[in-house]
C-alpha cells in the first residue's frame, strides 16, 4: 500500500514535509479505534498509505482537491472515537486535523465557531467562563465538537436545550470535491452566528439521518450556540480517579429518585416536563449505582454478582435530576418544591445525593462503559417519542436473553432513557459489555445482536436512529422512507467517486456481504 | 524480574481511544491551549506519540506486523515515561500504561535496538565512576556546607542523588540546612552512594540497572538507617518502586522507608519544629514533579490470573497515582509569610512534565528543552508569574537549561531553597 511518490511530494508542498508521514509504524496506528473494534461489523482494520496533518481549511481544501486529482480516497480523523476513521479502502489518504484547534467565542451573540479539534469539556471551560453553556455528549468530553453536532448530539442536558440539529450555526465545509461551501450567515456575512441563512442551509443534508461520519467532505468550521447559564462557578475538586465538580447549590441540584417499577418512573419524567422543570433527566441502569459503588472491577463483580438474586425480584429503577436556577436562587426553589409534589404524587422516593457532578457537565464517564467487561457496543439507540424509546429498550432487554453467553447480564434492564426537548423527543440507549478476547464467537454473537436489534426495531414500528447510520442501510432503508435511495442520490452527487470516506454510509451491507458468513443477510 | 510485553498484551489490547491519557482530566479542562497533558504527543502530533498509539506499536509488534525500524524507536524513546497517561487510563480503566510502555521499551532493546546512543553515555558514567555524568567519585559529598557535619550514623540517611551531588548542589545543601534547623541527626553513605539508577530503569537497561540497585540497598542496610531521605523524586522512584519492582517484591518489603524531603518537613513545619517564618513577598507557581506526585505511591507486587471479563485473581492494589505527594509542597508554601501560590492550567495529576524524565534529557535532548519551554510559557501565561518553584533537581536542571537556551527570564527555585530563605532569622546554618 503506498501513494505514487509525486502525491506524496504535492501533499508536502501543501502542509509542509513535517505533516505528512507514510511511514508504517505512522500508519499502524490510524488503522483501528476503541468503538466498534470488537465486532466484525464494527469496521474494516486497513492502514492507510499516509497520514497528513493539515493546519487550515485551506490546506484541507487543497489536499482533498489532490485527493480528487489523484482518485485518491481519503478519511478525516477527529478524535478517533468512532472506529470508522480506520480505512475501508486500499491507498487511502488519512487526514488528521489534531493542528485545527482554534476556538473563537462571541459572547454577546453566544456562540461558539469551534475548528474541528476542539472538544466539548474544552468549549464548556470556555463557555462557562462566561456565564453561558452547551450539552456535553454522553459518549464523552473527549470528542470533537463540530463532529458531535454534525454527526449525533445526545446528552441529558438536551431535556431543556433541545436536539442537535438546533445549535449548529454557521458551518464551513470543504465539500468531497474540494470546493467550500459555507452554510447560513456564513456564507454571505462571514460570520456565524445564524444557520438559516442569509445563504444556503443545508443543515438537514449535512447531518443526514446520524451524520455522514466523513462519507461527504470534511467540516473545518461550526458554530454552535451557547445558552445562558447560572452565574455561579462549579469547583473542580478530587484527584484522579475521583474528580469531580461541586455544585452551587444555590444555584445547581442535584436528585437521585428511586422508583418501584418502570411505569412510574416513566410518568414522573412526563410530569417533570409537563411542569417544564429541571434541566436535566435520565434513567440510569441499576447497574450503574453498583458501578458507582465499586472500588475495582474485581469489586463490582463480587457486588453485581451477588446483586442477581435480589434485583431479579425487584423492579426498582433510578431517575436522575438536575435543576438549574438559571435566573435565580428562587428558580431553584421553586423548582425543587414542584419536583418533590411531583415524585410524591408519582410514588418516587428522594435519596440522598452528592452534589457534584462527574458525567453531564464537563466530563461524560463513556470509558467506563468497557469498564466491566473489556468491550461494549450499544445495539440501540433509539431517537424517538418516549412511549418509543420504553418500547425498544424493553425489546432490546427480551433480545439480549438470546445473546447472553459471553456479555455481561444486566438482569434484564431496559437500557438508559431519557428525554429532550422538554419530552417532546424521547432517547433509548441499549448497550451490551462482553469479553471479546477469549473466544471468537462472541464477537461474531455481538454482530448478530446489532442485526437483530436493527430488525427488531424495524418490526415493531421503532425508528432506530443511531442504525440509520451505523447499521446495514439494506434494512433501515426500505423501512423508512427508502431513505437509503435517498442518501445514495445525496451520495453520488456530491461524491460521485466515493473518495470521501468509502464507502460511506453503505460499509455495514458491504462487510455482511463479505466478512459477516454467521449474520444471515435475509433481506 | 524485568517487565515482558506479553504480559501486558490485555493492556495494550483493550485501550479504546478515548484520549484519556493525553487530555488533561476533563473535570480540570482549560482552554485548548492547554488541553492536552501527554508531552510527546503535544509536541510530535501523530498518534504513535501517544499512549494509545504505543499500545497499538506494541500490538503490532506482538503480532508481527511490525518491525523494529528506527522510527519504530523514534516513537517508543520520544516519551518520558511521565505517567500521565497511566493515571489518566486508571481514571475509567485500569490499564497498566506504564508498564505496557516500559516492557516495550525493554523489548526494543532486547532485539538490540536500543536504548539509545545517549542513554549508552550516560550508563557508561554510571558504570565507570557510579554517577550519572563521570564526575569524580569522591566529590559525590563535596558540596558539604561547611559548618554542618553528617553523624556517622542515625535513623535518617540523607540520600542526595547524582543531580543534587553534582549540579544542582544548591538543593543539597538547602535540604542539609533544613535538617540542621529542625534538629534531625542524619548520616550519608559518601561514597556508597551510587547513582541511583532511575535512567537506567526507564531505558530497559536492566543488567546495570540490578546491580546498581543491589548495591545500593546493601550499602542503605549497611547504614543502619530506618528512613532514607530524599530531595530528589526520581531517586524516590528508583527506590521506592523501581527496585522492589525488579526484585519482585513489594515497597513494603524493602528493608528500608524512603521519603521526600517534602514529605518529611511538612509534619515539621505544621507542628512548628521548623519556622518558616521571613516574609517571601513572591507571586510563584509550583511544578508538580512527576515522580513526587502521580508516580510516587508504592509498589505492590501482584501475581495472579486473569479471568473472564478481565477480573484479576486475587484482586490488584492499584497504583492510580491519587495518593502521590500533591498538597504537602503546597501546604509548605503556604505557611510562608507573603508567598502567593498561583496554580497553573495544568497541576497535580494533570501536570506537563519538565521534559527531563525518562531518558529523555540524556537520549533526546531536544525534546527535553522544548517540553521546560512549553512549561515555562504556561507558568508564565496562565499563572501569571515568571517565578516557578519545584521539588525536583532534576526538573530544575532541565528547566535552567531550557531557560539558558532560550534567554526567558524565568527564574526556578527548589522548594528546598525557599524554605531556606524562609527560615526566621539565625536559624540557617
Ligand atoms: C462509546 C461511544 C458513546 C457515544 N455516546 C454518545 C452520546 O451519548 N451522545 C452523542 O451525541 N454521541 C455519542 N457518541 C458519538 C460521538 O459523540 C461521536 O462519535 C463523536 O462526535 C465523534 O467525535 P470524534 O472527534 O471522535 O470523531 P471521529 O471518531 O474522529 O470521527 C467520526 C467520523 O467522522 C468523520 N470525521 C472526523 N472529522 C470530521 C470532520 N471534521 N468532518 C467530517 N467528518 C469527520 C470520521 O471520518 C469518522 O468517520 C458516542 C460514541 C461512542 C464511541
Ligand atoms: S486512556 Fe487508556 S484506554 Fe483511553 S486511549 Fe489512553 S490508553 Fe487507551
Ligand atoms: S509517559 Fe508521558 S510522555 Fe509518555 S506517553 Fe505517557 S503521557 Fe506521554
Amino acid at each position: 500500500m503506498s501513494l505514487p511518490k509525486e502525491t506524496i511530494r504535492a501533499l508536502e508542498s501543501i502542509v509542509g514535509p513535517q505533516y505528512v508521514s507514510e511511514d508504517p509504524v505512522v500508519c499502524q496506528v490510524y488503522a483501528r479505534g476503541g468503538y466498534g473494534k470488537d465486532i466484525v461489523l464494527g469496521r474494516g482494520n486497513l492502514k492507510p498509505a499516509c497520514v497528513v496533518l493539515p493546519g487550515s481549511t485551506e490546506e484541507v481544501q487543497s489536499i482533498v482537491k489532490l485527493a480528487n486529482r489523484y482518485k485518491t480516497p481519503f478519511v478525516p480523523v477527529g478524535t478517533f472515537w468512532f472506529n470508522s476513521c480506520g480505512p475501508y479502502r486500499e491507498n487511502v489518504i488519512s487526514i488528521d486535523l489534531k493542528r485545527m484547534n482554534k476556538i473563537e467565542i462571541d459572547d454577546r451573540n453566544m456562540y461558539a465557531v469551534c475548528e474541528p479539534y476542539v472538544i466539548f469539556s474544552q468549549l464548556q471551560h470556555e463557555a462557562m467562563k462566561r456565564g453561558l453553556y452547551m450539552m456535553v455528549p454522553g459518549g464523552g468530553a473527549q470528542v470533537s465538537v463540530v463532529n458531535n453536532v454534525t454527526g449525533a448530539g445526545y446528552s441529558p442536558l438536551n431535556y431543556r436545550i433541545g436536539g442537535p440539529q438546533r445549535r449548529i450555526l454557521g458551518v464551513e465545509w470543504v465539500m468531497p470535491d474540494g470546493e467550500i461551501l459555507k452554510l447560513g450567515s456564513a456564507s454571505m456575512l462571514k460570520e456565524y452566528f445564524w444557520g438559516e441563512g442569509p445563504g444556503p442551509d443545508l443543515r438537514g443534508i449535512l447531518r443526514g439521518p446520524q451524520g455522514w461520519q466523513g462519507g461527504l467532505g470534511i467540516f473545518t468550521k461550526a458554530a454552535v450556540k451557547l445558552y445562558p447559564f447560572q452565574p455561579e462557578r462549579l469547583v473542580p475538586t478530587g484527584i484522579s480517579p475521583d474528580t469531580t465538580l461541586e455544585l452551587p447549590t444555590k444555584r445547581m441540584r442535584r436528585y437521585n429518585i428511586t422508583y418501584p417499577d418502570q411505569p412510574s418512573l416513566v410518568k414522573a419524567m412526563r410530569e417533570v416536563s409537563k411542569a417544564e422543570i429541571g434541566a436535566a433527566i435520565t434513567k440510569v441502569p441499576v447497574m450503574w449505582r453498583y458501578r458507582a459503588r465499586s472500588t475495582s472491577k474485581e469489586h463490582f463483580w463480587e457486588l453485581w454478582k451477588g446483586a442477581k438474586e435480589d434485583l431479579q425480584k425487584n423492579t426498582e429503577t433510578i431517575l436522575l435530576v438536575v435543576i438549574i436556577g438559571y435566573t435565580s436562587e428562587k428558580q431553584v426553589e421553586y423548582e425543587e418544591r414542584v419536583l418533590t409534589d411531583i415524585v410524591t404524587e408519582t410514588g418516587g422516593t428522594l435519596r440522598r445525593t452528592k452534589q457534584t457532578d462527574e458525567s453531564w457537565i464537563k466530563n461524560a464517564d463513556s470509558a467506563g462503559m468497557w469498564w466491566s467487561a473489556g468491550g461494549y457496543i450499544s445495539v440501540k439507540i433509539n431517537v424517538d417519542s418516549l412511549d418509543h424509546a420504553l418500547k425498544s429498550g424493553r425489546d432490546a432487554a427480551a433480545l439480549k436473553k438470546k445473546y447472553l453467553e459471553g456479555a455481561v447480564d444486566d438482569y434484564g434492564d431496559p437500557g438508559w432513557f431519557q428525554i429532550s426537548s422538554f419530552g417532546h423527543e424521547g432517547y433509548n440507549e441499549f448497550l451490551v459489555e462482553f469479553d471479546a478476547t477469549s473466544d471468537p464467537k462472541v464477537s461474531h454473537r455481538i454482530d448478530n445482536f446489532y442485526v437483530d436489534a436493527v430488525k427488531q426495531d424495524v418490526k415493531e414500528g421503532c425508528y432506530s436512529g443511531m442504525q440509520m447510520s451505523y447499521g446495514p442501510v439494506g434494512i433501515t432503508g426500505p423501512a423508512y422512507g427508502d431513505h437509503h435511495i435517498l442518501l445514495k442520490e445525496i451520495k453520488e452527487m456530491f461524491d460521485p467517486g466515493y473518495l470521501s470516506n468509502p464507502p460511506r454510509p453503505f460499509e455495514f451491507d458491504e462487510k455482511i456481504e463479505r466478512e459477516c458468513p454467521w449474520v444471515k443477510k435475509d433481506w | 524480574m524485568a517487565l515482558v510485553l506479553e504480559n501486558h498484551r490485555y493492556d495494550a489490547d483493550r485501550c479504546i481511544r478515548c484520549g484519556g491519557c493525553k487530555w488533561v482530566d476533563h473535570i480540570y479542562m482549560g482552554h485548548p491551549r492547554w488541553g492536552v497533558k501527554c508531552p510527546s504527543i503535544a509536541r510530535y502530533l501523530f498518534d504513535p506519540y501517544a499512549a494509545y498509539g504505543r499500545l497499538q506499536l506494541a500490538l503490532g509488534l506482538m503480532d508481527g506486523e511490525l518491525e523494529i525500524t528506527p522510527s519504530f524507536v523514534d516513537a517508543v524513546f520520544q516519551c518520558q515515561l511521565c505517567g500521565a497517561c497511566d493515571v489518566g487510563c486508571k481514571r475509567n480503566l485500569d490499564l497498566e500504561i506504564q508498564d505496557t510502555l516500559m516492557a516495550l521499551r525493554q523489548r526494543v532493546v532486547d532485539k538490540g535496538k536500543g536504548p539509545l546512543p545517549g542513554h549508552k553515555k550516560a550508563a557508561g558514567n554510571i558504570e565507570s565512576t557510579w554517577n550519572i555524568f563521570g564526575s569524580r567519585k569522591k566529590e559525590r559529598f563535596s558540596w558539604m556546607p561547611s559548618g554542618i557535619q553528617p553523624a556517622a550514623k542515625a535513623d535518617v540517611l540523607y540520600w542526595a542523588g547524582c543531580y543534587p551531588a553534582y549540579t544542582q548542589s544548591e538543593t543539597a545543601q538547602a535540604t542539609v540546612k533544613l535538617l540542621k534547623a529542625a534538629g534531625v541527626d542524619f548520616a550519608v553513605l559518601g561514597e556508597s552512594e551510587w547513582c541511583c539508577g532511575q535512567m537506567l530503569f526507564t531505558t530497559g537497561q536492566t543488567e546495570l540497572a540490578l546491580k546498581v540497585a543491589q548495591h545500593n540497598i546493601d550499602a542503605i542496610k549497611a547504614s543502619g538507617a530506618k528512613t532514607v531521605l530524599t530531595s530528589c523524586p526520581e531517586c524516590l522512584t528508583a527506590l521506592k518502586v523501581e527496585y522492589p519492582k525488579l526484585l519482585g517484591k513489594s515497597t513494603s518489603d524493602m528493608p528500608y522507608q524512603v521519603v521526600h524531603l517534602t514529605e518529611f518537613m511538612e509534619p515539621l513545619v505544621k507542628n512548628g519544629a521548623i519556622k518558616l517564618n521571613k516574609p517571601l513577598p513572591m507571586r510563584v507557581t509550583y511544578h508538580d514533579p512527576c515522580h513526587l506526585s502521580r508516580m510516587s505511591e508504592p509498589w505492590v507486587q501482584w501475581e495472579g490470573t486473569r479471568g473472564q471479563y478481565g477480573v484479576l485473581q486475587p484482586p490488584k492494589q492499584w497504583r492510580r497515582g491519587t495518593n502521590g505527594v500533591y498538597q504537602q509542597p503546597r501546604n509548605i508554601m503556604g505557611a510562608i509569610p507573603g508567598l502567593e501560590l498561583v496554580e497553573m492550567q495544568r497541576t497535580r495529576e494533570n501536570a506537563f512534565c519538565c521534559g527531563a524524565g525518562g531518558g529523555v534529557r540524556e537520549g533526546l535532548n531536544d525534546f527535553a528543552l522544548w517540553t521546560a519551554q512549553e512549561r515555562l510559557t504556561e507558568a508564565k501565561e496562565t499563572a501569571g508569574t515568571n517565578t516557578l518553584v519545584l521539588a525536583c533537581p532534576h526538573c530544575k536542571a532541565n528547566f535552567t537549561d531550557a531557560i539558558k537556551k532560550s534567554g526567558d527570564n524565568m527564574k526556578v527555585y527548589d522548594i528546598a531553597e525557599l524554605m531556606v530563605k524562609a527560615l526566621s532569622q539565625g536559624k540557617e546554618a
